[in-house]
């Protein structure tokens, strides 16, 4: 009997340390206790309910422990008139807040809305039954990098510093990366980073060249406006979404620090458009690739047309405003602002054409 | 008398105005609300934006913020600061206040202490403006509030490329705005078809609102209006060669000069892109600012100057006004790109101070 016992104790015991080495081999360095941020840009989750976060402003990357927040049925989400509901709680004017970014926690369903308030006071809310309630930031079991600069003298010129910014376009993770994209004042180029997770001081930046087939025989180093981790053909990709609308494509294993990628254009979505934010669903084996655009409706593109285009637009579009390379379809949903995979389908904060912005479900009907 | 220290305590603290209906029990600041315990038997005081009449309570969404228990009062802190001339209702028990924080008389209202380029002469594919401001502004609606109209007052269409995150220093005071690239490059199709943003020739103004606000909330009180003049676009590399050096005195901390060839730059890549190296090899702690309508720059060192040979270390990515770096033109032909060599990060020029 006592033997029994101690075996039993030794399986809940060996089976209990399992548990606390899976969840801390992604957490072990997490502390408590305020991280200091001084703006939410762009957030994305991770795996084991980590959420990331682009803070700009204090140029850093913080990984924020959500897990402990039960899961949620957000099936029936819909919140209308997001943005007065935000002014109202923050006791100030709609235009003194801008919802900065949007996302949901694959493991439990809930949803977080970032959002800025006047000289950029960042304010984390969570969705809770059709309601608003503020997370705290004050508290928080966290881990944070510092976003290097990638010309490091710079760091020793305090005055041009102050000058230097550079903003967070998007974040994402994917296999123990955080993946950035951004902007500076100082050039306009495409920047983007990777960081190992855990953090630690190793950091690859590099600029993805593309060569924009609308625009002619003119190189452009324009700034990667949004992007997501996929695989294509099995293997790790980047897909960037650039302003005027070139679709592009990298392997991942390409990013190599200070390096210059050339990406291959598989598509151009239109010129006088600007993708907003892009996510991958999956239903029943079929993956499908959505991009919200602001001149655009809703693009969805299925991930098999995408796999078999091999080839690179390299000459321009010279039909006005048509578009070439991979095949999609408009689904009706103009002005999408934010957009998120929630259960098997979409979530999205739009403007309606009334005028109202509405967070709410897209149907699951059209990726069946 | 005690009403009357009541009213003194809320003078000191930011100039409250209270409405009829607010009691001496409540007394408000910027950053927070104080109840006497007395007054509420149960349940927690809510604050709502904007006059709220009873009936319109239940639909509305009250004010983040927590609510503190101390010993004679309940305080309510909200998560942002009570705005200025900004309505509020105050909810306890079942009644109902309203109040309102005006702004002090001498509140200094934002202004543009200055703006980059200076110079009333630009070049049609000019990229970059940079505007420094009093105080922090608010961020959101930003892009809202700033356009160009020509001599007519017609307002130009899709000048200003949009960022979701504005770019903007540290401290909230000096802002970045990109001039549509999709435009200012050529063989772009923005380019082609609504051609560059500004054509050469001709006078523009660029209009500030005064609905800029400021950090608080509380706008500009006048529109600010910078006019200038559109010349040949700028399609050459700035070359450093053609600079010229003021060389400063031995002894002294006098300025060191650098004339751009009479080429205003790029306010904030100059001033992030140039460092003096002493003879030992070590950056050389000062100063430095640009004048002349950003046509020159001038460093002022923290130590006298010493006899012996300087550097000054370029940063290839300095601009000129039109994007054009030390390594490329901004909008090179794609079969003519000759990159400097990727290990080439900066370029130098040396002087003698003897």
């Amino acid at each position: 009997m006592k033997t029994l016992i101690t075996l039993v104790l030794s399986l809940i015991l060996s089976l209990t340390m399992g548990i606390v080495k899976a969840d801390s081999s992604l957490k072990a360095n997490f502390v408590n206790g305020d991280p200091g941020i001084m703006s939410i840009n762009s957030i994305t989750f991770g795996p084991e309910g980590i959420l990331f976060i682009g803070d700009s402003k204090a140029a850093q990357i913080i990984a924020i422990d959500l897990s402990a927040h039960q899961k949620v049925d957000n099936s029936k989400v819909k919140i209308d008139f997001l943005d007065k509901k935000i002014a109202d709680m923050l006791g100030a004017a709609p235009d003194q807040v801008q919802i900065t970014d949007m996302a949901v926690n694959p493991e439990n369903d809930n949803i977080y809305i970032s959002v800025h308030y006047g000289a950029g006071t960042p304010i984390l809310l969570q969705v809770n039954n059709n309601k608003l309630k503020q997370i705290s930031l004050a508290d928080v079991s966290y881990s944070k990098t510092n976003i290097n600069d990638p010309v490091a003298k710079d760091a020793k010129d305090k005055r041009g510093r102050e000058l230097r910014k550079w903003a967070v376009a998007d974040i994402r993770y994917d296999s123990g990366k955080v993946l950035l994209s951004g902007l500076s004042n100082k050039e306009f180029a495409s920047t983007f980073r990777s960081i190992d997770f855990p953090f630690n001081d190793k950091q690859s930046y590099g600029s993805l060249e593309i060569y924009h087939a609308a625009h002619g025989q003119y190189e452009t180093h324009a700034p990667i406006k949004t992007f997501m981790t996929t695989r294509i053909k099995g293997n790790p990709h980047i897909v960037a979404g650039y302003t005027c609308t070139p679709l592009v494509v990298l392997p991942m294993d390409k990013i190599k620090p200070g390096e210059h990628h050339k990406g291959r254009t598989v598509a151009e979505l239109g010129n006088g458009n600007t993708p907003v934010d892009m996510i991958e669903i999956e239903n029943e084996g079929n993956r499908y690739l959505l991009i919200a655009n602001t001149n655009r409706p809703l693009m969805k593109m299925d991930f098999t047309d995408l796999e078999a285009y091999e080839d690179v637009l390299t000459t321009p579009v010279t039909k006005k405003g048509a578009t070439a390379g991979v095949a999609y379809v408009n689904l009706p949903y103009v002005n999408v602002q934010q957009l998120d995979k929630l259960d098997n389908t979409f979530l999205m904060i739009q403007r309606e054409s009334s005028g109202n912005l509405a967070l709410k479900k897209g149907s699951a009907w059209w990726f069946q | 008398m005690r009403n009357y220290s009541h009213i003194l305590l809320i003078s000191f603290f930011f100039a409250l105005k209270v409405f009829s209906q607010t009691s001496p029990k409540v007394m408000v600041s910027k950053d927070y609300l104080l109840i006497k315990k007395s007054e509420i038997t149960a349940g927690k005081p809510m604050v709502y934006r904007g006059e709220i009449s009873n009936v319109e309570i239940s639909s509305s969404t009250p004010i983040l913020g927590n609510v503190v228990e101390e010993k004679e009062r309940i305080r309510f802190n909200p998560v942002i600061p009570f705005g200025w001339n900004q309505k509020y209702t105050l909810v306890y028990d079942s009644t109902i206040e309203y109040f309102e924080i005006t702004l002090p008389k001498k509140y200094k209202y934002l202004s543009v202490e200055a703006i980059y380029p200076s110079t009333k002469k630009l070049p049609s594919n000019l990229l970059k403006w940079y505007f420094k401001f009093s105080k922090p502004i608010n961020q959101p609606s930003v892009y809202d509030n700033i356009r160009f109209t020509d001599t007519n007052g017609d307002t130009l269409d899709k000048v200003i490329l949009p960022l979701n995150n504005v770019l903007i220093s540290d401290n909230g005071l000096l802002l970045t705005v990109w001039v549509e690239p999709g435009r200012q490059k050529r063989g772009l199709i923005p380019n082609q078809q609504l051609g560059a943003v500004f054509e050469e020739g001709k006078e523009y103004s660029l209009i500030i609102s005064k609905n800029l606000k400021d950090y608080e909330g509380i706008a500009m009180q006048q529109d600010y209006i910078h006019r200038f003049i559109i010349v040949d676009a700028d399609r050459e590399q700035p070359t450093i060669n053609s600079w010229k050096i003021s060389i400063p005195t031995p002894g002294t901390t006098s300025n060191l000069m650098i004339h751009f060839n009479e080429e205003p730059m790029d306010y904030g890549s100059t001033l992030s892109s140039i460092r003096i190296i002493d003879p030992q090899k070590k950056e050389i702690k000062g100063d430095l600012k640009l004048t002349n309508n950003e046509k020159t720059l001038v460093f002022k060192p923290l130590q006298p100057w010493k006899k012996g040979h300087y550097q000054i270390s370029i940063d290839v990515s300095l601009e000129d006004l039109a994007g054009n770096n030390l390594n490329r033109l901004f909008d090179s032909d794609i079969n003519d790109i000759q990159h400097g060599s990727p290990d080439t990060k900066e370029k130098f020029l040396e002087f003698v101070v003897q």
